[in-house]
């Protein structure tokens, strides 16, 4: 076969760029996981040696012996599975609802508020900390306590009060409520995108088929906007699962600390148990790789419908 | 006989029978859906907003009630900004105009290619004018002192974070995206590997990257002691630690940046590339006259985000270092952490309003620019 001797040359060399190129990239995004993974299985005496081992030589799984024992992890896991799942539903309930309006009903005010609801990823969380502290701790509800006063006052037999909202302070909610805001404006742009996609005529046709309007919403444009609410879903979780500040400031008990947070109670004083620490974060790391490995073409598909148009 | 019953006059049906037979205005059913929205983020973000704003105005220290909590006006802003003696320094000011020379020569050649429209040109020129200006120009002479040095070192390093981790994760997000954009059997290796950095929690990147830049037992001096060089102490020393960190940022969000150039990237007409292929335009062309244009949207989105989330560092240097060695690597975010650790409320919210009318100068520096265009 005879080919033209500068293009082949050419697109080999090319070739080589490319294969370098991806070859770096897996290095540089897999090489500090993969380094953990690697120290995990290494005793804590091997790793204070030099000059150091890359592979282990004393291969051991006493590290994750130790995540367990030392603190509860798995009660952390939990906590960070139900926070990030809870959260997830909720935000993509919530996005979905506010996405449909914002995408197929006639509003006046729709793109002020979507403006609006986007511009909020613009507070940081950590600017959230104390006032939503104090929110967490109870407040007055507003007026109620001055009625049971006023009630009192007027001899009605009723004792003068103080109506607070609950102390969410170590509970599930102190997280779940701000994470399904952190995680709200982002999706809600998402599914926006998405549902301005699907055809007008498919939801007019079930009207006239005797759907009403959230009956059409339910059955006709969720089921077809699902790759994006998946996108959506797996962006939310990813945020909750990741969350540090909120987590570490909110749920202080050792038994409702998340994993992120949880990790940080094996660092002594002085002392970092590296083996330890990269056992747990190695853990830590499990659920996301799970996540990203079996939807990797979803992620990055929903983000090309619909996360690029703002 | 029985008499016929009376016709009932017509009622509009309930609001609930209304919905039930979805009857609803596309006004009351759009709000009905946006409601769960609004009212988590009213609850969640504009309050606390709101109370912060207000705090900031008031003296505030939970360690010391026994002062209560005046209202002291702005005086919580003017400790933070000011100082005593401050002058113009001649040296200072020397510095300005070189590096206001090195940064308005691209900018220049941007406006004079069209890269920019004049409008936000002059914007950008401006803003850059006035900020190296007051950062590095407006200073405490021999004898003065800022109130609060504290707050000039954390603004002056998140800086340094904001400029440094935005320009090299573009820098290297770009080239991730085109990689992961290529046609190979490998290409969902390398999707994964673009995928992980973003997804891993930035606790954990900086807890991996601490033990990589660990002095005695790390990789990184490892492999720089095999090419004979001695690593410094990471993360003791100061200039050091600013590059781990500033590594240890580009390296988690250069894939955030990387993925959202990828979607733009997928949602370009190959048949574009096909024609231009045709006409005889060589890899290099293709990349700067369909690739580039056509990525602006995404690159715009990207900057935005990128920006804002560097502006609020808090997670990595806090996990690395605890804004250490000293102070030195204390950005804002870490700032305002110790600061509300330290229980005072009200210099606390006034930083977070100080934090938050950065994000929407250059929130809408940007917005400017793009609608600009």
């Amino acid at each position: 076969m005879t080919r033209a001797p500068g293009t082949t040359s050419k697109r080999r060399v090319g070739y080589v760029f490319v294969r370098l190129g991806l070859l770096l990239m897996v290095l540089n995004g897999l090489f500090p996981a993969v380094w953990l993974l690697l120290t995990s299985f290494k005793t804590e005496n091997e790793l204070t040696r030099i000059p150091i081992t890359y592979l282990p030589h004393h291969f051991t799984l006493h590290n994750y012996v130790d995540v367990f024992t030392q603190n509860p992890f798995a009660r952390f896991l939990l906590n960070s599975a139900v926070v990030s799942l809870v959260a997830t539903l909720v935000t993509v309930l919530f996005a979905s609802l506010a996405g449909y309006a914002l995408a197929r009903l006639r509003l006046r005010f729709r793109r002020p508020v979507l403006t609006a609801i986007v511009m909020t990823s613009m507070f940081p969380a950590l600017v959230m900390l104390v006032p939503l502290y104090r929110l967490f701790v109870g407040v007055d509800v507003p007026g109620l306590t001055q009625l049971f006063a006023y009630l009192h006052a007027m001899g009605w037999g009723f004792m003068p009060t103080r109506v607070m909202t609950p102390n969410l302070l170590n509970t599930y909610w102190a997280l779940i409520i701000p994470y399904v805001a952190l995680s709200l404006p982002i999706t809600t742009l998402i599914l926006t995108s998405f549902f301005q996609l699907i055809p007008d005529d498919l939801e007019a046709a079930a009207t006239v088929d005797g759907t009403t309007r959230v009956g059409a919403l339910f059955r006709i444009v969720a089921p077809l906007s699902a790759p994006g609410m998946v996108t959506a879903g797996i962006i939310a979780f990813v945020n909750s699962w990741n969350e540090f500040l909120l987590a570490l400031t909110f749920n202080t008990a050792t038994t409702m600390r998340t994993v992120p947070v949880g990790i940080t109670l094996y660092q002594g004083e002085f002392a970092f148990p590296w083996a330890v620490i990269s056992a747990a974060v190695t853990l830590g790391i499990v659920p996301l790789v799970v996540l990203i490995l079996s939807f990797q073409q979803r992620i990055i598909s929903g983000l090309t419908a619909g996360g690029v148009k703002g | 006989m029985a008499m016929a019953p009376e016709p009932t006059p017509y009622r509009k049906p309930g609001f609930f029978k209304r919905l039930r037979t979805g009857n609803l205005s596309d006004a009351q059913l759009g709000t009905l859906l946006l409601l769960p929205a609004l009212l988590t983020l009213a609850a969640v973000m504009l309050y606390p907003m709101l109370t912060v704003a207000w705090q900031s105005l008031h003296f505030n220290r939970l360690n010391q009630p026994f002062r209560g909590t005046p209202f002291i006006g702005l005086d919580n802003f003017r400790r933070m900004l000011w100082g005593e003696g401050l002058i113009w320094s001649p040296t200072h000011l020397l510095v300005v105009r070189v590096v206001g020379l090195a940064l308005l020569a691209p900018l220049l050649l941007a406006v004079r290619r069209r890269w920019l429209s004049r409008l936000s040109g002059v914007v950008l020129a401006a803003l850059l004018v006035l900020l190296s200006v007051y950062v590095l120009g407006f200073h405490p002479g021999p004898d003065g002192s800022w109130s609060d040095p504290r707050f000039w070192n954390s603004f002056s390093i998140t800086l340094l974070i904001i400029v440094v981790s935005v320009v090299g994760s573009f820098a290297m997000g770009l080239p991730l995206a085109l990689l992961a954009n290529v046609e190979s059997r490998l290409r969902w290796l390398g999707r994964v590997a673009l995928l992980l950095p973003w997804a891993m929690p930035r606790v954990f990147a900086g807890l991996t990257f601490a033990w990589l830049f660990q002095d005695r037992y790390g990789v990184v001096n490892d492999v720089l002691r095999h090419l004979g060089i001695q690593g410094p102490l990471w993360l003791a020393r100061v200039t050091p630690a600013i590059a781990a960190v500033n590594v240890t940022i580009v390296w988690k969000t250069s894939s955030f940046v990387g993925l959202i150039l990828l979607a733009g990237l997928q949602s370009i007409d190959a048949s574009l590339y096909e024609a231009a292929v045709v006409d005889g335009a060589n890899a290099w062309q293709r990349f700067t006259r369909i690739t580039l244009p056509l990525l602006r949207p995404s690159i715009a989105v990207a900057l935005i985000f990128r920006s804002l989330t560097a502006i609020q560092t808090f997670d990595i240097p806090f996990a690395m270092t605890r804004g250490g060695p000293g102070r030195s690597l204390e950005t804002l975010g870490v700032y305002i952490y110790n600061t509300t650790l330290a229980l005072n409320i009200g210099y606390a919210a006034a930083l977070s309003v100080i934090l938050f009318v950065i994000s929407l100068v250059v929130t809408l520096v940007y917005l400017r620019w793009i609608y600009a265009e």
